[in-house]
């Protein structure tokens, strides 16, 4: 023990400085960069929250919370963010539920088509949100497929209303995300050595208690990387709501643009950032509380 | 004796060929300056290219770049750059509504029309003092007989809320879609309380709101719905699509889309941007426009073929009973309007 606290001595004494000086060179340029193009400009949006709206110059510089008050007292707004949240968390849940045991098998598998299978699972990412929007939109139409071969089947005797439902929002949004929670999952998985799972079994423990007591703890960064990513990516959705949603429909996203159209930038800032404040605090609270479940 | 030239000198003097090649065309498209032209795109940013720009300036000497996203980001791009003593624009597309609110905001010169030679032709109802109307078409009723046997001759006889599901209308155009609605219902274009009430008499009775014109187009092919408004130029081109569509001016008189051009305060290019406006209301780039787009000409020297216009056009009649917008009054209240689909109608 005590070599290996010389040697880390001698390592820091060595390299301390080289390690310093490179670690600034290899983090300033990409410091630079976030601080220039996210902080800033979010720094000056959240000054805008606090203007008033006028049609005539599209905002008068002043300081005031009714941005805010308009948004938590009416109804309306609240309601557009709890579709937002549960419409997230569904497909957050929905995604890890289904990405679980794909991730499982991509990551064991020894099959000389892994990569083929991973590439399976990625090729989605290539396609835009849009364009599988419009691809969904060709499924789910009164006259698309899924209901065209419905009633062909005689399963239905008129079409199904689909497009435009929060069903088809769900269904759009989760096939946008599963393929990063499942890569994520699988990244994880990968570096958990079998060895511990076949202990599980030779110690008399079923798949479901293995599962439980062993994967489930060992996955535990991977789940909430996959969970945090496809929460963010479900409540600041955009193309998915606004083509498979409908008018009627609405999210936080397409309620921002929304406003910044009708240029209307102090609320529209604000509404930005009670759904930044929102999607973080609840992420936030989420990974603390998996934490502190899990460490005991 | 022969020279054997390396695969770097012969790219090198192909390059220097292809550049001094080059070099008139060069010379000639940075002659007059450059014009940056703020514009949607899609087809209405090639149609410009191609029908007013590449024939018109860029032949001419000028160097033309499109500044291509949509209006709202436009504006608010004309908003934020008000302040500053040269823009990044020298004219902006725009619809006479947004023209008027963009002129109210101060951000746009008022026109020189002695600085336009084509402006003789240019129909004086297009002639607005802080923009020059390019092209207009009206809001029509449309159906599909398919479905509505009887033809609607009026917006009245379009927003019956006997048509229940069978109706439907546009999200994005929720302002032309509550003046249409006032109108059906007698009101006037600066009251729109007669056409909100009945609105939502048609939603309730079972009235379908599609997102985009696209969306619209496709459910009024797939027979979900039966009959709406919408611009006469885009009914020709969903005809030409192989939409059965009819199109009816209204009774009440259509109601007027113009589609313009201003000059922003600080823009540039002054220069650049009459030589614009001026290309803009060329005999031949008019023309053009009405075949390629099916939007009318709005200079009195355009031919139109007589086929054409009875597609796309409107009766001197039908000409003198259309109905503008109520600029200040639209303006004033567009944000109420919003929320009030927003809120009410949609929900």
């Amino acid at each position: 023990m005590a070599a290996t606290a010389a040697g880390r001595t001698q390592f820091q004494s060595d390299e301390a400085p080289t390690s310093l000086l490179s670690a600034t060179t290899l983090l300033g340029p990409a410091t630079v960069f976030v601080a220039a193009g996210l902080l800033v400009p979010l720094a000056i949006l959240f000054r805008y929250s606090f203007n008033e709206f006028e049609p005539r110059r599209m905002m008068v510089e002043t300081f005031s919370l009714d941005n805010y008050v308009k948004f938590f007292s009416d109804p309306y707004y609240t309601g557009v963010l709890w579709t937002t949240l549960r419409v997230s968390a569904l497909c957050t849940l929905v995604c890890l539920v289904m990405g679980l045991p794909l991730a499982y098998v991509l990551a064991r598998t020894q099959s000389r088509f892994k990569n083929v299978l991973i590439m399976l699972v990625v090729l989605p990412l290539f396609v835009g949100n849009a364009v599988r929007a419009a691809g969904w939109m060709t499924l789910f139409g009164s006259k698309g497929f899924l209901n065209v071969t419905l009633m062909q089947l005689g399963v239905i005797s008129a079409p199904l209303q689909i497009m435009f439902t929060e069903g088809a929002v769900v269904a759009g949004i989760i096939a946008v995300n599963l393929p990063y929670m499942v890569l994520t999952l699988q990244s994880v998985i990968e570096g958990i050595n079998r060895n511990v799972e076949e202990a599980a079994f030779s110690l008399g423990a079923g798949p479901t208690m293995m599962f439980r007591r062993v994967l489930l703890p060992l996955s535990l960064p991977g789940i909430l990387a996959g969970t945090i990513l496809t929460f963010i990516l479900g409540m600041n959705a955009y193309a998915t709501p606004v083509l498979l949603g409908g008018p009627k429909f609405k999210m936080m996203g397409p309620l921002v643009y929304g406003q910044f159209q009708l240029n209307n930038w102090p609320f529209g800032a604000s509404v930005a950032f009670v759904l930044m404040t929102a999607t973080l605090g609840l992420t936030a609270t989420a990974n603390i509380l998996i934490h502190r479940r899990f460490r005991r | 004796m022969t020279t054997s030239k390396s695969r770097r000198e012969v790219l090198l003097g192909a390059a220097a060929l292809a550049g001094t090649a080059s070099l008139p065309s060069m010379a000639s498209a940075q002659a007059k300056g450059r014009i940056v032209v703020g514009t949607w795109g899609g087809d209405y940013a090639r149609l410009l290219n191609k029908n007013i720009e590449a024939p018109l300036l860029i032949k001419d000497g000028w160097e033309v770049v499109q500044d291509q996203a949509g209006d709202p980001e436009r504006r608010s791009k004309m908003l934020a750059e008000v302040r500053l003593p040269r823009g990044t624009t020298d004219v902006q597309g725009l619809s006479a509504l947004n023209m008027f609110q963009m002129q109210d905001a101060g951000t746009v010169s008022q026109i020189d029309y002695g600085k336009l030679k084509n402006a003789v032709n240019l129909v004086p109802a297009m002639k607005y003092p802080y923009g020059v109307g390019h092209i207009y078409s009206g809001k029509v009723g449309v159906y599909n007989p398919k479905v509505i046997p009887t033809a609607p001759v009026s917006y009245k006889d379009v927003f019956d809320p006997k048509h229940g599901n069978k109706l439907g209308i546009i999200d994005i155009q929720y302002q032309y879609t509550m003046v249409c609605a006032a109108l059906a219902a007698g009101g006037k274009v600066n009251d729109l309380e007669p056409g909100k009430k009945l609105l939502l008499e048609c939603k309730n009775a079972g009235m379908r709101i599609y997102p985009t014109n696209e969306a619209f187009a496709q459910a009024l092919k797939a027979e979900e719905f039966g009959t709406g408004v919408m611009w006469k130029a885009r009914v020709v081109q969903w005809q030409n699509a192989g939409i059965p569509v009819t199109a009816i001016t209204p009774t009440e008189g259509a109601l007027a889309y113009v589609s313009g051009f201003v000059i922003p305060k600080n823009a540039p290019s002054k220069e650049g941007a009459y030589a614009y406006l001026d290309a803009m209301l060329d005999k031949s780039a008019q023309e053009a426009f009405a075949v390629d787009m099916g939007y009318n000409p709005t200079v009195s020297n355009a031919v139109v073929a007589p086929e054409l216009n009875k597609r796309i056009g409107f009766t001197p009649e039908e000409v003198k009973k259309l109905v503008d917008l109520d600029y200040e009054y639209m303006t004033k209240n567009d944000v109420a309007f919003k929320e009030w689909w927003d809120k009410v109608l949609k929900s």
